[in-house]
């Protein structure tokens, strides 16, 4: 007695069985392409591939593939490598972006006025004047505010600064189209420290961000401004608190003391004494914080959902093929092994096989990688050792079949050696078997690291959108409706698996011709 | 009879030798990280701090304190097992969880206060199996309702749409469909509870209070369903098309016999086992399901608890569930095997 008297259920995948058997949806018209085939009794290579081909789940199969593998390259070619944990995972990395901020396509829909994420990077001065005491420059970034909502921010990031003797003086001051130049703020730099040599170089490791929307001597500047330009406004009672908002806008004239937008080219000044002409400052950024961002929109930490969305696709592949490819050559040469050798070998392996295909694999993965830490390759790994034995089962009992076939007995009675026969006549016919599983893998993987993701074990230092959607579960983001961070991943992991089904599905008349016969 | 017995007593043999295997990984992966240690030593150090706190009461000398407390650390240390390697402890380990004596949690707590991990899991455990029942019981009826009556439309555009809401209802993870119900019935409609068990403050009376679990429970039970039972009718249609096509059927029409009675002896009779094998299937699937789906639904269930002790590290909830959770799977398999067995001559008379 053992699992070898139950009749193999024939067209339900022993995949990875996470989610649910795979049922395995005929498709019609390969279906009828394969009967075609069948009436001129032609079935060699090519008229497969038509047969794939034909239908039109292997073409959008092959299509969404194919499509993800170019996106992945084009990550691969472009994102830094250490792009997990020196990026996405590096909070200060995503510091000058909104936070939860729809994608900037949302606003066409809800109609709804908003502001897109600009940035304005400087790096040569457009002014230089020598004065005595050395050199004043004077670095402009304009802004063009066209919008009728107020910025999120305003933020002056400074990304190296170096100097030989005294620190530079840094000024940022902002010139309005009413005419209005408001002081924002005055950057500290510290001088040299006791002990160090010139020449002195700050904010290189770590860029320096001033807010430039919150500072309290802008406010003053702006109310002392407003009192001045429009005497007969009605002013908010405290202006820091509408800080940003006042900066690119008038007081509403209705005297309701609200702040209206202004609209116009808009110019942020920044200032520097330095007192020597070797004095630099390496790179400058203005920051104009958007309430809608990008392509994707941005998450809790500010992060940049549609990198993180595109990252995700090679992770997604890499998973899913690897997987697959690993599984399915162990469960094939175990199977292969097993129906050849019989005996003693047979036994142990179909044991094998029936204990570790009962085992629910989903409970092993979380104690195994909540106590062994969270690694993707541990992950894949234990994917690996529990999804092999479905194949083990079936591979051994086709080989078994084809083993007391004719063709088989008739090559031994040739004198064939057991190497040959295997070669030449065992293993042709079970390959495309195994080529079909390997693709019904390849979707339970994907899944598998998708919920583990969820459950926050996934690996840290690899975002995949299974953690993007724990992410934005455990924040909070779906019971307030951030859709833009919840939907996109889900869909992505539901694309993927999709893509790999449609071609499983397209091959399965390939591989089974019971298939083409049934209807 | 006695071959069915004997088949069914291998069965549970094999499926015992699963939980087993499993029960060694986890502890020997405890072991070998050294993560079973330290357990054990946090059990001591408590042990230790509650008798300091009584045996204070009684010796005054501090020297003497020190020394008894020494003694009965070193004495609570054999009795772990502290002082031998852990792979020695490994059988009186796994002897300790078959008898469900699972430790006590860091943590975690049961609605009482309770830290032993036995009553916590118990306290869920029924949670859990309503859901999974319920569930499992509407994916059974209705894929064999639907898959039965789809095996006579084979070809047409709903046995089409059948089989594309099959091989989506695969691909999306339940997880996130749940997800998407959460957005759309108790957010964008406002028809059902976003989570939860019982409304606040709860309904005291019985039959309120149980009106009120069942309207918690109805968005995880549709989740369940929605991505189990597009594979299972697909299964059901196939299974039932194939038998249909055999010569014994077209025997037992050419006979005349009414439709029914084809159908009901001829065709699900047949089609009855592997049908079974698609549940069995089906079951491993929910089983996993019912862990994240109990979490987006926030459900006091066995599930959800995975999920805390996960968020707080609490290794001996963590190991307690893992081995929970396959032993239900164990039994749950163990009991369609038994029907599986009643169904299948051919496993009876082998």
């Amino acid at each position: 007695m053992s699992e070898d008297t139950y009749p193999e259920p024939p067209r339900l995948a022993p995949g990875v069985a996470m989610q649910q058997p795979a049922a395995i949806v005929v498709d019609q018209s390969a279906v009828e392409a394969a009967s075609e085939i069948e009436a001129t009794g032609d079935a060699s290579p090519p008229s497969a591939l038509r047969l794939f081909l034909g239908s039109p789940s292997g073409r959008a199969g092959l299509a969404l593939f194919v499509l993800m593998l170019l996106v992945s390259i084009w990550v691969l070619l472009t994102y830094p490598l250490d792009f997990g944990s020196a990026q996405w995972s590096n909070p200060a990395y995503w510091a000058n972006n909104p936070r939860n901020a729809p994608p900037a396509w949302s606003t066409a829909f809800s109609g709804q006025a908003a502001v897109p994420q600009t940035v304005v990077d400087i790096d040569q001065p457009t002014e230089t004047t020598t004065i005595p005491a050395g050199e004043v420059r004077l670095f402009s970034a304009p802004v063009d505010f066209t919008y009728d909502r107020e910025p999120t921010s305003l933020i002056l990031t400074l990304n190296g600064v170096t100097f030989a003797s005294r620190a530079p003086a840094i000024l940022v001051s902002l010139n309005r189209p009413d005419g209005g130049q408001i002081r924002l703020a005055s950057v500290p730099l510290r001088g040299p420290r006791p002990g160090e040599t010139a020449p002195y170089r700050r904010f290189y490791d770590v860029p320096e961000r001033i807010s430039l929307g919150d500072q309290p001597a802008a406010a003053d500047a702006i109310a002392r401004f407003y009192a001045d330009r429009y005497p007969d406004a009605m002013l908010p009672a405290n202006i820091e608190s509408v800080l940003p908002a006042a900066l690119f806008g008038i007081p509403a004239a209705d005297g309701s003391g609200r702040i209206e937008p202004l609209h116009g080219d808009y110019r942020i000044d920044v200032q520097t004494v330095v007192a020597n002409p070797e004095d630099e400052i390496a790179a400058m950024r203005v920051t104009l914080g958007g309430t809608v961002f990008g392509i994707m929109g941005t998450d809790g930490l500010g992060r940049d959902l549609w990198q993180g969305l595109l990252y995700g696709f090679p992770v997604a592949l890499l998973i899913a093929t690897l997987t697959a490819l690993l599984s399915t050559l162990i469960g094939a040469s175990l199977g292969i092994l097993s129906g050849f050798a019989g005996g003693i070998t047979d036994s142990l392996i179909q044991r094998a096989s029936d204990i570790i295909s009962n085992v629910p694999t989903l409970p092993l993965l979380i104690f195994i990688v909540s106590i062994l830490g969270r690694h993707l390759w541990l992950i894949m790994l234990v994917l690996v050792a529990f999804s092999w034995p479905g194949l083990t089962i079936l591979v051994r009992s086709m080989v078994l079949q084809l083993r007391e076939g004719q063709l088989v007995e008739a090559a031994r009675a040739i004198g064939a050696s057991r190497r040959r026969i295997m070669q030449r006549h065992v293993f042709p016919q079970v390959a495309p078997f195994i080529v079909a599983q390997m693709i019904f893998f390849a979707p339970g993987a994907i899944l598998a690291e998708a919920s583990l993701s969820f459950l926050g074990l996934g690996d840290p230092s690899i975002p995949t959108w299974g953690q993007m959607l724990e992410a934005g579960f455990r924040t909070g983001a779906l019971y307030v409706g951030y859709w833009w961070w919840v939907l996109p991943p889900g869909i992505l992991i539901v694309i993927t698996a999709l893509a790999f089904m449609l071609l499983a599905l397209a091959l399965e008349p390939v591989v089974d011709p019971r298939l083409r016969r049934s209807t | 009879m006695a071959g069915t017995v004997r088949q069914l007593a291998l069965r549970a043999l094999s499926l015992l030798a699963v939980l087993l295997a499993v029960l060694v990984l986890l502890v020997v992966v405890l072991g070998a990280t050294g993560f079973s240690d330290n357990l054990l030593r946090a059990q001591v150090s408590e042990d230790v701090r509650a008798m300091r706190q009584s045996l204070s009461q009684t010796i005054r000398d501090p020297a003497e304190l020190e020394r008894t407390i020494e003694a009965r650390r070193s004495e609570l240390e054999s009795f772990y097992g502290l002082d031998e390697p852990w792979y020695t402890r490994l059988p009186a380990a796994v002897v300790r969880v078959l008898r469900l004596d699972l430790g006590e949690s860091r943590s975690l707590r049961t609605a009482s206060g309770s830290r032993d991990v036995g009553a916590i899991v118990l306290e869920r455990l029924p949670f859990t199996v309503l859901l999974l029942t319920t569930s499992s019981l509407i994916t059974a009826a209705a894929g064999l309702l639907i898959g039965v009556r789809m095996a006579t439309r084979v070809g047409t555009p709903l046995d089409k749409a059948v089989a594309y809401f099959a091989a989506i209802s695969f691909a999306i993870p339940g997880w996130w469909l749940g997800i998407l119900f959460i957005l759309l019935f108790a957010f964008q409609l406002n028809w059902l509870p976003a989570g939860g068990m019982f409304s606040t403050p709860p309904p005291q009376a019985t039959w309120p209070r149980l009106l009120d679990l069942g309207k918690h429970a109805l968005l995880p039970i549709i989740t369940l369903v929605t991505v189990s039972v597009g594979p299972y009718i697909y299964t059901v249609r196939t299974m039932t098309m194939t038998v249909a096509q055999e010569d014994h059927v077209a025997l037992a029409r050419a006979k005349g016999l009414p439709e029914g009675q084809v159908l009901r002896r001829h065709i699900l009779r047949v089609a009855a086992p592997p049908i079974v094998t698609g549940l069995v299937l089906g079951l491993a699937g929910s089983l996993s399901g019912s862990i994240l789906v109990e979490t987006i639904f926030n459900w006091q269930g066995m599930g959800q608890l995975y999920f805390q002790a996960i968020g707080s590290l609490d290794e001996a909830v963590i190991v307690a569930l893992t081995f929970i959770f396959t032993l239900l799977y164990v039994v749950l398999r163990f009991f369609l095997d038994v029907l599986y067995t009643i169904l299948d001559p051919r496993v009876r008379y082998a």
